[in-house]
């Protein structure tokens, strides 16, 4: 019988968690990390740079009234010092709102918000030059709450109102929504508080600026679109933005981080107007004030299902607070409010949110972008749905699944996909599932849980982003065959998937293959390393026009050999005749041909939905999830034991790639829903290092196992999803979920503290 | 800065001898990097909570972010640079690319100081007593899996 292409389908391809590790191999730079032979931009350390240190706000929100460096710029020893007069060009970026200054000029918005730097030819009088800066301040009204901060009379930060962006989406009229309220026999309401999480890149934001003797700048500096930094610096030094460059690769973990600029428009100004080399690395607190963090959210949900546990309607109002300026704030709360339909049905669907500026601090991207504060909520919800009808977890997710060609989640056109259900049905045959009536529960100290958990969640940036970028293939005059990206290496194992990618799609070997990335002089505009979405990029592009290229070169080939095309087969290391016999090798033709090596510039197309839904995405991949938590009845401590996780992202091009970007995603998840929130009274941070704020240690993680569902739709358009991001999307929840199991009590607000847990067993004993 | 505050201290930095004159609460991550030139110990919090900093002090884990140069006078000092080259430390670094124990790297350095003078102690230590010393090691790219495994790898009973 022919298979509907719709019919429930179990998944076919799928890696098992030993044949993904059989199957990793090492990482090219594996050793030259480990042995301390790898230079990081912040390890550019020469004699002759001058230090730079950067004057922030003491308040979190004022007018400068004045600022008199003078003294300062007199100091022997001092070689330029730096305010917003210094600036040639705009002294405010962003993305889809300009609203950052490089340095402040009439106001200061946050703590720590800069307002001078100085360039010394040592840290100690880069140090005493700030402190001879004379500042007035006039204290403003400190808005440090998204609801005070939108509510009538509060103080704008910017414009006329707090309000930056907001999103309202509606499927169902009244009469329908009634309809829909009216037949449901459960009903579940909360509301969730999501935390301020911080990135912590082990390497803090630094890097080197300097003059390049041409009449441009130099800046090596980690971050994640060396093309969009260079423009910004470049526009705000009134350049020419081919007269700055910027390296930004290898990059000492970002996770968003580094998406956004934060202090190299400082660097470069200072390196700009003293002529000189400036280095500049911040310290782990000042990394706190001026970095972005996870945005915070409040999420009400509202949400009901019939007796036969179909799900009927979700109201969702959500209200996050994006700080002191834009940056990615306006994505970050659409792909919140898309994100909390989920991969279900809703017959109804109301959902609002808001983002509001405030005072405390800036929120930016963050791996898992907005949308894991709303689905760590959903889950619950979901959860607390089916055990309201009785139905487990697993059954009563499989029943409420949009269809594979259902619309997206905002009524968008999508790539049609059954990934959430190959997922789950992934895990209804987990021992751990199958087995979880014999799980321990209890003893006389401990209590275990079990935790379920399903997301989608989108590749690449909605409607309207930066989704297009250009790639170069070029051969190499050693006969390497070089793919540049302007993508930045960040332990994604960038390189490794484009030496994979290239292998596959131009057949030859990935020994052939020499990324060259992170550069913006040597590689057209590749857009961000962001938004799950290199991979894919690279193989589109190769998809498109790889072949294509390679035909190129068999014609160049063929006529070296003076035999034609068709006789000539292209595979690993150059050409070889019909039957099979190498004659030509890829450095021998590189060797051979006169004039300019051959090359092409390939642009790939923004790829979006169709449908007019701003900031929509097109493309989705799935994770479901099985958490196993002990609770610690005397003393609060939880323990997460075992995480289990099934992928549906297509298919795997580097499983030790994948493994890495899973394996690191589920502890940051993880982190969000033990212990990471970033506390702040009064806009300031209560936590500036890694004593009050923790991160999980090796003693902290769970036993990770994936199983890597390679199964696509037929006639699938994408190829592999991103698997930067998913992880903490799917971790936090199903740890959620567990942790709720284990204490018969919802959870409404992370990080899950041991008195929350003690409190809430002292209610439910 | 008064030359007067300066201290010198002799040590011995990877087999070689070095003098430094600097403030004597200068701290060794400082003297390294920028005086020396030795960027392989990576400054993190500079507090001692991540031992991207780790080096060897007479044969033993110090964290270099705290440690001050005054008390250096005599000391043997052993960094990334040297144990990263020699066959002492080839298991460990094997052990963690095989494994998947390095993404962005910037942990890399310390685990490797760390995990290398846990390989050559005598008796060498189980997989659960190496796992807890690494109790100071933070990595926050991967989630420890690779570590977990490279630590089962070489100390296995
Ligand atoms: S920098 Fe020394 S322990 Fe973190
Ligand atoms: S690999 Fe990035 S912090 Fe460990």
């Amino acid at each position: 019988m022919a298979e509907h292409p719709h019919a429930p389908r179990s998944p076919r391809q799928v890696r098992d968690p030993a044949s993904l590790l059989a199957e990793a191999r090492p990482r090219a730079d594996a050793d030259a990390k480990l042995s301390g032979r790898t230079r990081y931009p912040t390890d550019r350390i020469e004699a002759g740079q001058l230090h730079a240190a950067i004057l922030g706000s003491p308040l979190p929100h004022a007018r400068i009234l004045s600022v008199d460096a003078s003294a300062a710029a007199g100091l022997p020893g001092v070689h330029a010092v730096v305010t917003a007069a210094d600036i040639p060009g705009p002294a405010l970026f962003g993305l889809r709102h300009v609203d950052r200054p490089a340095l402040c000029g009439d106001r200061v918005r946050c703590i720590g918000d800069p307002i001078a730097a100085v360039a010394a030819d040592t840290p100690e009088i880069a140090r005493a030059a700030l402190a001879a800066i004379r500042l007035r301040l006039e204290p403003l009204q400190v808005i440090d709450d998204a609801l005070a901060a939108l509510a009538p009379g509060a103080t704008a930060l910017h414009g006329r109102s707090n309000l930056l962006h907001q999103v309202a989406h509606r499927r169902a009229d009244a009469a329908q929504w009634a309809a829909a309220e009216a037949a449901c026999t459960h009903v579940v309401e909360a509301v969730y508080e999501s935390p301020r999480q911080m990135h912590v890149c082990l390497e803090t934001e630094g890097g080197v600026a300097e003059p390049d003797g041409a009449g441009g700048l130099v800046l090596w500096w980690g971050c994640q679109n060396p093309e969009r930094d260079r423009q910004v610096i470049a526009a705000m030094l009134g350049l020419p933005p081919g007269r700055v460059r910027v390296v930004g690769s290898p990059v000492g973990g970002s996770y968003g981080a580094k998406d956004e600029l934060t202090v190299q428009p400082i660097a470069a100004l200072l390196a700009w107007k003293s002529g000189r080399a400036v280095r500049l690395h911040l310290s782990r607190p000042a990394s706190t004030d001026l970095g972005v963090k996870r945005h915070p959210m409040r999420i009400r949900m509202r949400s009901g299902c019939d007796g036969d546990g179909r799900l009927r309607f979700h109201e969702v109002d959500i209200l996050a607070d994006t700080g002191a300026y834009a940056t990615h704030g306006p994505e970050v709360l659409d792909a919140a409010a898309e994100h909390a339909v989920g991969p279900y049905d809703w017959p109804a669907l109301s959902i609002h949110a808001r983002l509001a500026y405030t005072n405390n601090g800036i929120a930016g991207a963050f791996r898992g972008f907005g949308a894991v504060q709303v689905q760590w909520a959903l889950e619950q919800q979901i959860d607390r749905l089916a055990r309201a009808c009785g139905i487990d977890p697993l059954a009563f997710r499989q029943r409420n699944l949009s269809a594979p060609d259902a619309p997206g989640p905002l009524g968008q056109q999508v790539v049609a996909s059954d990934g959430p259900r190959l997922a789950l049905a992934q895990i209804a045959r987990h021992p751990l599932w199958i087995e979880r009536a014999c799980n321990p529960r209890c003893d006389d100290r401990h209590r275990w849980g079990l935790g379920l958990a399903l997301v989608h969640r989108s590749d690449g940036f909605g409607r309207g982003g930066p989704n297009g970028g250009r790639l170069a293939l070029a051969l190499a005059p050693d006969g390497q065959i070089e793919l540049r990206v302007s993508l930045t290496e960040m332990g994604q194992s960038l390189p490794e998937a484009i030496r994979a990618l290239a292998a596959r799609h131009l057949g030859c070997a990935e020994t052939d293959v020499r990324p060259v990335i992170g550069d913006s002089a040597l590689a057209p505009d590749t857009g961000a390393a962001a938004a799950s979405r290199s991979t894919t990029l690279v193989h589109r592009a190769l998809e498109c026009e790889g072949r294509a290229w390679i035909d190129s070169l068999t014609e160049a080939a063929a006529a070296r050999l003076r035999t034609p095309a068709s006789s000539l087969r292209f595979g690993p290391g150059g050409w070889s005749d019909a039957d099979g016999r190498p004659v030509l090798g890829l450095a021998q033709l590189a060797a051979d041909l006169v004039g300019p090596l051959p090359s092409r510039v390939i642009a790939v197309p923004p790829e979006e939905t169709p449908s007019a839904v701003p900031g929509a995405h097109w493309v989705f991949g799935a994770c479901a999830a099985l958490a196993r938590v002990r609770i610690d009845t005397w003393t609060g401590a939880l323990r997460v034991e075992r995480l289990v996780i099934a992928s549906a992202l297509g298919p795997v091009i580097s499983p030790m790639g994948l493994l890495g970007q899973m394996e690191g995603g589920a502890l940051m998840g993880q982190g969000l829903v033990t212990t990471e929130h970033l506390d702040m009274r009064e806009a300031r941070y209560l936590a500036r290092n890694l004593d009050g704020y923790q991160v999980p240690l090796l003693a902290d993680a769970p036993q990770i196992e994936l199983w890597a569902i390679e199964d696509l739709m037929p006639d699938d358009p994408v190829g592999p999803r991103g698997a930067g991001e998913i992880a903490v999307n799917i971790a936090a929840p199903a740890i959620v979920n567990a942790v709720s199991a284990a204490v018969g009590m919802p959870v409404d607000r992370l990080p899950i503290a041991p008195d929350d847990i003690l409190d809430a067993l002292e209610r439910h004993p | 800065m008064t030359p007067a505050s300066l201290i010198e201290v002799d040590f011995t930095l990877n087999g070689q001898p070095a003098r430094v004159r600097c403030e004597p609460t200068r701290r060794l991550l400082s003297v390294l990097r920028e005086d020396l030139g030795l960027t392989g110990a990576k400054p993190a919090c500079g507090i001692g909570r991540c031992g991207a900093c780790l080096v060897w002090m007479d044969g033993k884990p110090v964290n270099a972010c705290l440690l001050m140069a005054c008390r250096l006078q005599g000391r043997s000092i052993e960094t990334i640079e040297s144990v990263g080259q020699t066959e002492q430390s080839a298991p460990v670094r094997e052990a963690l690319a095989r494994a998947g124990g390095v993404q962005c790297g910037y942990c890399g350095p310390g685990l490797v100081m760390m995990l290398t003078h846990l390989y050559r102690q005598q008796p060498r230590p189980d997989a659960r007593e190496a796992s807890a010393q690494l109790c100071g090691q933070l990595c926050r790219c991967t989630g420890y899996g690779g570590l977990q495994r490279a630590v089962d790898l070489l100390f296995a009973d």
